[in-house]
């Protein structure tokens, strides 16, 4: 079993893994030849399926098992993972290989960086870097000191002398999976939506949102001093097939509304379905009018955790299932290739809504 | 009037930045004064770490003088309090970027009365810019520094850089780590640094959840040709406290320069100086011995406290050797340092006749390290707005924070029905378990060192 890769656009694959890492704290990373797969499954709340081509964040990859595609699972704390990565944003290079220190599998980051070794960086660290104004005074005769004003003199004077890259290895621990125990693990099925919709920026849903999961914790507790709200503070969510999309706090003593418009309802490609387009149910919602909503009630606090994955800064599209389940899907743009995308798959499925 | 002297504003910042830098160690801090220079020592309490900041007479200060008397001819010692002082130095902040400028501190003026008959006082008469002047005055006690002793010919290992790019080098390390190992390699001629905890696994880990929860192990690797004056025994491993060596480059890159380190072997007490015009900054820093680290990690089961006092083998203190130093003729109060010293080294042998005062828990978090959660404050004010502007700010899109509201939902829960919320609790000791087990670890930390610290005594016999 092999894995050797270097990494690339280190900045969104940070992002993938901050946004998983609201979501639940281990993952399950599946690698074969063409594909990374990252997927968080939660006790309670939504699941994360994220399939990204494996070159969106890696470059020179090799991959080796008995498996076919030479498919390995992993198993992975997305904490250690997201800081291996903060510390290889910025670098000249890194990479990543699953190896083995002290009998236990280690996913281990190789990262070649520089240090900034400019006053002002130095100055502007340290808490109490900002009462100085900035003024070398700290220590106003020695010979650095002399250049307080022209700080450029004395990095570049130090860099000049010794500046030399710094090798970091960041070993993540991992658990390899047996095949046996993911072959169990399934995508969750969900039938056809009946709506489909762009969502409006995440950041103002999000924002919003948030905001309405505060107003229900505030109320619910102020007004029946705890005794039944034990449950987290659910919110509503609709949209039609007309570019509406509605977020909705229903509480004993408020109910309000956001409403958003002229959203986007992509076309379906009758290519990709299972069914007729004629047939699909969004055909149907569409048919029925501006005034057919599917509607789902999530989770405030976990729809808050979902709405993080806003970070990649990709299109969303929500999928309703009228109440049975929400899909978000998530095109994370590829860098160097405008038309190229990689979907990262948010469910968020509700059995029975309550 | 024993002492007097004066601080211009950067004298103050230095000062303030010195002191803050041993806050992080210690409650308190000794007060030294000769003709031609001020010391300021600190020994932190399990004795594992020893800071010395010298500051020159002619050079650090506008006007300094000393006068001595008949108590202290030859040099005045007392103890303060950290804060106390850290108040007074404050440089005073305010929101507004014009206002600023004018509340800063333009100087300070500092007096030390003490004798007999007088009362014995710090007086500091501070001056801000605006105009304003404020007067402190703080009591001291009488106390005789500790010096830890450092054989110079003994710790022939060293090294220097800039302690700019260290403590750079430091934000690469996780959270979760509680050592450092400093080890060289002459064929690859690096020197590497490497974090790792001690926590214990259980045994066939392998299989388990556990190993996922291990921190994350940095080594980083520097050419030695970025240092300077390299002399170190090749594959010797080192290990401090990260803690201890995070607050030196913390204020080490503050005064800038080269830190500068000396060490001999495993056990022994390594030292870390820097320094910039008129002020000298020493560290002395004692190093986790191989039998203390292998005893630890058999005998103790609790990993938290094994790693804690592995690294706290006690520094000999030189309290003696410097007592010697006091004027034959000041024999009455010898006898009032003999008991403080006294106290000192029973304090050391028994950890149960520790001075009063409780061991100040450590902050978890180091300012340096970007926090893991945004402060209360910042989430506040940013759920306040309904609409968020497009600048790029990762803390936005952090979950809404759940501790904060539960914390208050929980309680009425469990007042209400005597029953806890189950999500509510699951949830919160999941988001947040740092809070879960920091809270117990100065318990832990203090139940623990009795024993070990006998041990480490025992292991340091011998030799």
């Amino acid at each position: 079993m092999r894995f050797k890769t270097d990494l690339r656009n280190i900045r969104t694959f940070s992002k993938l893994v901050a946004a998983l890492n609201s979501l639940e704290k281990i993952a399950w990373v599946r690698l074969d030849d063409e594909t990374v797969r990252f997927t968080v499954i939660p006790d309670t709340g939504s699941q994360v399926w994220a399939s990204l081509s494996v070159d969106l964040i890696f470059d020179s990859y090799h991959i080796q098992s008995a498996e076919p595609n030479n498919t390995i699972n992993l198993e992975l704390p997305l904490g250690p993972l997201q800081r291996a990565l903060k510390s290889a944003a910025g670098s000249n290079q890194a990479n990543l290989r699953l190896t083995k220190r002290d009998g236990i599998p280690m996913l281990s980051m190789t990262i070649h960086a520089m240090t900034k070794d400019g006053a002002q960086d130095a100055r502007a660290g340290g808490p109490y870097g900002n009462q100085f104004g900035g003024g070398g005074h700290h220590n106003p005769d020695d010979p650095f000191g002399d250049a307080s004003d022209i700080f450029q003199q004395e990095s570049l004077e130090l860099t000049m002398k010794r500046e030399r890259e710094k090798v970091i290895t960041q070993d993540i621990p991992v658990r390899v999976l047996h095949p046996d125990t993911v072959e169990t693990i399934m995508q969750p099925k969900v039938r056809e939506p009946d709506v489909h919709i762009q969502l409006p920026p995440l950041l103002q849903l999000k924002a919003i949102s948030d905001r309405f999961t505060k107003l229900a914790m505030t109320t619910s507790s102020s007004s029946r001093g705890g005794g039944g709200a034990s449950q987290n503070p659910k919110l509503e969510l609709s949209a039609n097939m007309f570019g509406s999309l509605r977020l909705r706090l229903a509480a004993e003593s408020l109910d309000i509304t956001s409403v958003w418009d002229g959203l986007e309802n992509p076309e379906l490609d009758p290519s990709q379905l299972s069914i007729p387009l004629d047939e699909h149910p969004s055909t149907r919602f569409k048919q029925a009018g501006p005034d057919k909503w599917a509607t789902v009630r999530v989770d405030g606090k976990d729809w808050s955790r979902v709405l993080s994955v806003g970070r990649l800064e990709g299109r969303v599209i929500a999928c309703f299932a009228d109440d049975h389940a929400l899909i978000l899907y998530v095109y994370v743009p590829h860098q160097d290739d405008a038309s190229a995308e990689d979907v990262v798959t948010v469910s968020h499925s509700r059995g029975c809504p309550d | 009037m024993v002492l007097s002297f004066t601080l211009s504003e950067e004298g103050v910042a230095v000062l303030h930045d010195a002191l803050a830098c041993m806050f992080k160690f210690s409650d308190d801090v000794c007060l030294e004064a000769k003709k031609d220079k001020l010391i300021l020592t600190t020994l932190n309490i399990s004795k594992s770490a020893y800071i010395c900041f010298t500051f020159a007479a002619n050079r650090f200060f506008s006007r300094y003088h000393f006068e001595g008397n008949s108590q202290y001819r030859d040099r005045f010692f007392c103890q303060l309090y950290i804060r106390s002082l850290l108040s007074v130095f404050r440089a005073r902040q305010s929101s507004g970027e014009g206002a600023g400028r004018e509340s800063v501190i333009e100087r300070c003026e500092v007096a030390i009365e003490d004798g007999p008959g007088k009362k014995s006082r710090l007086i500091a008469r501070v001056t801000c810019r605006n105009g304003i002047t404020a007067s402190h005055s703080l009591a001291f006690e009488p106390k005789a520094p500790t010096h830890a002793k450092f054989d110079k010919t003994e710790a022939t290992n060293h090294w220097a850089i800039s302690s700019r790019t260290l403590r750079q080098l430091m934000d690469h390390f996780g959270p979760g780590i509680e050592l450092l190992d400093i080890n060289t390699d002459d064929d690859t001629r690096v020197v590497n640094f490497t974090c790792f905890t001690e926590k214990v696994q259980r045994r066939g880990a392998n299989n388990n959840e556990a190993v996922l929860k291990k921190p994350l192990h940095t080594n980083i690797a520097v050419e030695m040709d970025e240092f300077d004056d390299v002399g170190v025994e090749d594959k010797l491993h080192i290990i401090i406290s990260v803690k201890d060596f995070r607050a030196i480059l913390q204020h080490a890159q503050l005064i800038s320069g080269d830190l500068t380190t000396r060490y001999s072997n495993p056990g022994r007490p390594m030292k870390l100086s820097y320094n910039s015009d008129g002020v000298l900054c020493e560290f002395i820093l004692m190093t986790v011995g191989e039998e203390d680290a292998i005893v630890q990690r058999h005998k103790n089961p609790r990993a938290k406290s094994a790693t804690a006092n592995a690294a706290r083998s006690e520094l000999d203190s030189g309290a003696g050797r410097a007592s010697s130093v006091v004027n034959e003729s000041q024999a009455r109060n010898t006898q009032g340092k003999g008991q403080s010293q006294a106290q000192a080294q029973s304090s050391a042998r028994n950890p149960a006749a520790r001075p009063k005062t409780p061991p100040r828990p450590r902050q978890p978090g180091f300012d340096i390290r970007p926090q893991p959660n945004p402060p209360a404050s910042a989430r506040s004010t940013r759920s306040d707005s309904l609409f968020v502007g497009q600048v790029e700010d990762d803390q936005q899109w952090e979950p809404l924070d759940e501790e904060e509201e539960e914390a208050g939902n929980d309680r009425l829960e469990w007042n209400s029905n005597n029953e806890p919320n189950p999500s509510a609790l699951r949830f919160s000791s999941y988001a947040n378990p740092p809070a879960q087990t920091q809270p117990p670890e100065p318990e832990q930390l203090m139940s623990g060192l009795e024993p070990t610290q006998r041990l480490s005594q025992a292991c340091l016999l011998p030799t």
